[in-house]
């Protein structure tokens, strides 16, 4: 069976497809607006007439090559491309800044396959274990994991706490528009049917990123300015030395783990994971002062995350037959298309399609790598292009993928809505990534807790390890992180005080 | 410097135009040749066994309408689903036959709701469709969701069932019937759990068995299907109802078993299954895929279309895609079948208003 799936992946077609999957993918992913999403949704009418290994390996590249493109336009233009590669801007930008691009691009597309390929191994191994695992995540679980991850606003806002809160509420109150979980009730939909369905994250995070980043720019357009950016063109191999290299991999192997774990649990995703990895690595490094200035520690913690929640996330798709996220569940249904039900008995009835899975994933990454690292030095020459007319360029793009969401005209009108709020943000200093984490896990905080009350009834949590140990080490972070916070506050406060 | 410019440009112009089509335009038409062959394949089996002037006969009849430019398809629910498979198999078929572009964009959310409000009052002029599936059109309705039902359209045709949904229980639970299920539940009120999606068919399904079956579940939101599964396997409900293809291999597996389908009559090729409505009659939830065109489109156009179907679905292709995808024969029905279906579906759900 093993060996039927390699047969049926290594076909020229099938090569042929995972190729192509893989540079539509990376073009998707790179291109704010165009998503990983976006790029399967258009993909699969396609595959229904492809046989099995054939269409799920297109759709694999497709994702591997959609979630890892989102890097570029984060290092690049400071938007990420993809929810996944927000946090990848933290650090991508400033190393950009600094002349560093090719070095941020390589960095990012190494631990991006690094981090593919650790979620791939972790599939094919503990796929048993962990999937039990899944399955005792039910609603006090997914309760007790919101607020965690919520809690993480505190660590990674630092001494802006009180912003970093504000934002987080700000977008777990947007994401209150639209049908009510659990009752349908609609809240604040104006009688809109275009509000029933609340707004998308995507158009958010075009508004939050693209359209301030725009405006920021557009700011300083009547100011003289040359257009000449120095981006020491000369790239080297992937842009970073070995022994930098190497001292990575800590950093990326935990990433890359905490990224399989949120992949693993439905409906958290990898916009989610960048950003707690990303944390959690500035919180256990010896220099988190660092962080944000632009190292490579912070590209290899978002970038290895994102892409090893792919291969999180296939594992209850593949052996529960439950899809983690938008993703995953359209490659649910281009399985059921050809009869592969995903499931308890998927190894045993289509064993081979599983296998061939596999090795497109495998071959799918090293593609994305070798493209990826062939087209930097094309991709480090956008930062010559004037930005007057690169970012209009880039505005259209996001408002065609803002319509092409969900095929509504609104969307880009909430765009446009959302942009003008982020720049009042960001003229008020209030960072607008928390908004990111507090739109996604706002909802899914409401719906368990909404089913908790439901529950509680006859289920008391004290028989629930999990959210016992959750709650208990949120509570314990927002000890250590306030206290952080306050001490850094001081030391600044000292520090201005003397100078 | 120029010529950085250009590059780029070219590069964004070919994003633009790739994203533009980025609403099933490609992928229709990429879908489209390998169906290609299929289709002439049985078209030509299909020739050979209907008269070839039975063929175009209704074409002639309905003769005062011809398609001669792109038709436009919106579905209701998401790329990956059943409405969406079976829309699309649809169109392939359609557009060899009506010799036009047949374009499939899904226009997604509330259950439907979205998409049909956004084309009820579409173009008339006969290129604009609504593929959906009518436990939404009729559900949507009655549970308030939406102010109207299928005669704020032209119904067009009914052209496939879904393979249903089942009541599934663990396979170690007591219980082996759906009567069983309910006298337990009335023996110890509020004990047992029943998971649903608030809202949905499975809510109908819930209040159904509640109010006509005296059934006293305690009854918890567990979200859509996926989280449904996961909420049944996890042992967080004691029962819950979930289609037959998701749970499938479950059965298979001795994980799970299925105690009745919320169909009127068992899948073609799952003859085994008992129906619901045994224990309680109205328990029924036949959803059947269904085409709509929005109100005051030409009555031609929709006899045309409707032909169309009725030809392009009598084909040994098109029963093996239903056979191989929802364990189901061909389910076709012509104009007025369409609507007298529609019709006796939104009374029955009609009639569950009154405690939803």
């Amino acid at each position: 069976m093993l060996l039927e799936g390699l047969m049926a992946v290594l076909q020229p077609f099938t090569i042929i497809l995972i190729a192509i999957g893989t540079v539509v993918g990376i073009i998707f992913g790179s291109i704010p607006g165009l998503t990983a999403t976006m790029a399967i949704v258009m993909f699969l009418p396609a595959t229904y007439s492809m046989s099995a290994s054939q269409g799920i390996s297109m759709l694999m590249a497709l994702y591997i090559g959609g979630i890892s493109g989102g890097l570029i336009s984060a290092i690049l233009l400071n938007i990420p491309g993809t929810p996944s590669s927000v946090a990848t801007c933290f650090d991508g930008k400033p190393m950009a800044d600094k002349g560093e691009a090719g070095k941020a691009l390589g960095t990012g597309v190494v631990f991006s396959f690094f981090g593919t390929l650790i979620g791939i191994a972790v599939l094919i191994v503990l796929t048993p274990v962990l999937c039990d695992f899944a399955l005792k995540f039910q609603a006090y679980e997914y309760c007790a994991l919101a607020v965690f991850s919520l809690s993480m606003v505190i660590a990674l806002t630092g001494r802006d706490m009180p912003k970093g809160l504000v934002s987080a509420v700000l977008g777990a109150l947007l994401a209150t528009v639209g049908l009510a979980p659990i009752d349908s009730k609609p809240r604040f939909t104006f009688d809109l049917f275009q509000l029933n369905n609340g707004f998308a994250l995507l158009v958010l995070l075009i508004g939050l990123f693209a359209i301030s980043e725009v405006m920021a720019y557009a700011e300083g357009v009547r100011k003289d300015q040359s257009f000449t950016v120095d981006n020491n063109a000369k790239i080297k191999g992937a842009g970073f030395s070995l022994k930098e290299g190497i001292a990575q991999i800590p950093n990326c192997i935990i990433s890359a783990l905490i990224g399989v774990g949120i992949g693993i649990l439905p409906g958290i995703g990898g916009g989610v994971s960048c950003m707690i990895s990303y944390t959690v690595s500035k919180n256990i490094s010896k220099h988190p002062q660092l962080y944000g200035t632009g190292i490579m520690d912070g590209v290899v913690a978002s970038e290895s995350a994102n892409n090893g929640t792919i291969g999180g996330a296939m594992i209850p798709l593949l052996a529960l037959g439950i899809p983690g996220d938008a993703c995953t569940a359209m490659l649910l249904g281009g399985l059921q298309v050809h009869n592969v039900a995903p499931g308890p008995l998927i190894y045993e009835k289509s064993g081979a399609v599983v296998y061939a899975i596999f090795f497109a994933m495998v071959i799918a990454a090293i593609f994305m790598m070798l493209f990826m690292l062939l087209g930097m030095r094309f991709f480090v020459s956008v930062l010559k292009v004037p930005k007057n007319y690169l970012l209009p360029v880039v505005l259209v793009l996001c408002a065609i993928g803002a319509i092409g969401n969900a095929n509504m005209l609104f969307d880009t009108y909430c765009m446009v809505g959302f942009g003008l709020m982020s720049y009042l943000m960001i003229k008020s200093k209030i960072p607008t990534v928390p908004m990111i984490l507090g739109f996604i896990l706002g909802p899914t905080f409401e719906t368990n807790l909404r089913r908790v009350s439901q529950l509680a009834s006859s289920d008391k949590f004290w028989s629930h390890p999990i959210f016992c140990v959750l709650m208990i080490a949120t509570i314990l972070v927002v000890i250590f992180s306030t206290r952080a916070n306050l001490k850094e506050a001081k030391r600044a406060e000292a520090e201005e005080a003397n100078s | 410097m120029k010529k950085a410019i250009a590059l780029s440009m070219a590069a964004a112009m070919a994003a633009v135009s790739l994203a533009a089509c980025g609403g099933g335009s490609t992928a229709a038409t990429t879908a489209a040749p390998a169906a290609t062959e299929a289709a002439t394949e049985a078209a030509t089996e299909a020739a050979a066994t209907e008269a070839a002037a039975e063929t175009e006969a209704p074409a002639a009849e309905a003769g005062d309408f011809t398609f001669d430019k792109t038709v436009n398809v919106y579905i209701t629910h998401g790329a990956g689903g059943d409405t969406d498979y079976m829309a699309r198999m649809l169109s392939q078929a359609l557009e060899e036959k009506l010799g036009v572009s047949v374009v499939c964009s899904n226009v997604t959310g509330s259950n439907g709701a979205t998409c049909m409000q956004q084309y009820k009052d579409g173009d008339t002029d006969g290129y604009t469709y609504i593929c959906s599936n009518t436990a939404a059109l009729n559900g949507n309705e009655a549970t308030g969701m939406v102010d109207f039902g299928y005669d704020a359209f032209e119904p067009v045709a009914i052209y496939g069932i879904q393979s249903g949904e089942n009541i599934v229980v663990p396979a170690d639970s007591p219980y082996e019937t759906l009567d069983d299920l309910i006298e337990a539940s009335k023996a110890n009120p509020g004990t047992i759990k029943l998971g649903i999606s608030t809202g949905g068919g499975v809510y109908i399904q819930a209040c159904v068995m509640t109010n006509l079956g005296g059934a006293q579940f305690n009854i918890i939101d567990s979200g859509d299907a996926a989280t449904r599964l996961t909420a049944l396997l996890g042992g967080e409900v004691d029962a819950t109802s979930l289609p037959y293809s998701t749970v499938a291999d479950y059965i298979e597996n001795g994980q799970l078993k299925s105690l009745c389908t919320m169909l009127s009559q068992p899948p073609t090729l799952l003859p085994d299954q008992k129906s619901a409505s045994e224990t309680i009659p109205e328990l029924v939830i036949d959803t059947e895929y269904v085409m709509l065109a929005p109100k005051g489109t030409d009555p031609a156009a929709v006899k045309a279309m409707n032909d169309a179907i009725l030809e392009v679905t009598s084909t040994d292709d098109w029963k093996q895609k239903c056979n191989d995808y929802s364990f189901q024969d061909p389910f076709v029905l012509n104009l007025d079948e369409t609507i007298e279906n529609l019709k006796s579906q939104r009374e029955l759900f009609t009639s569950f208003k009154e405690f939803l």
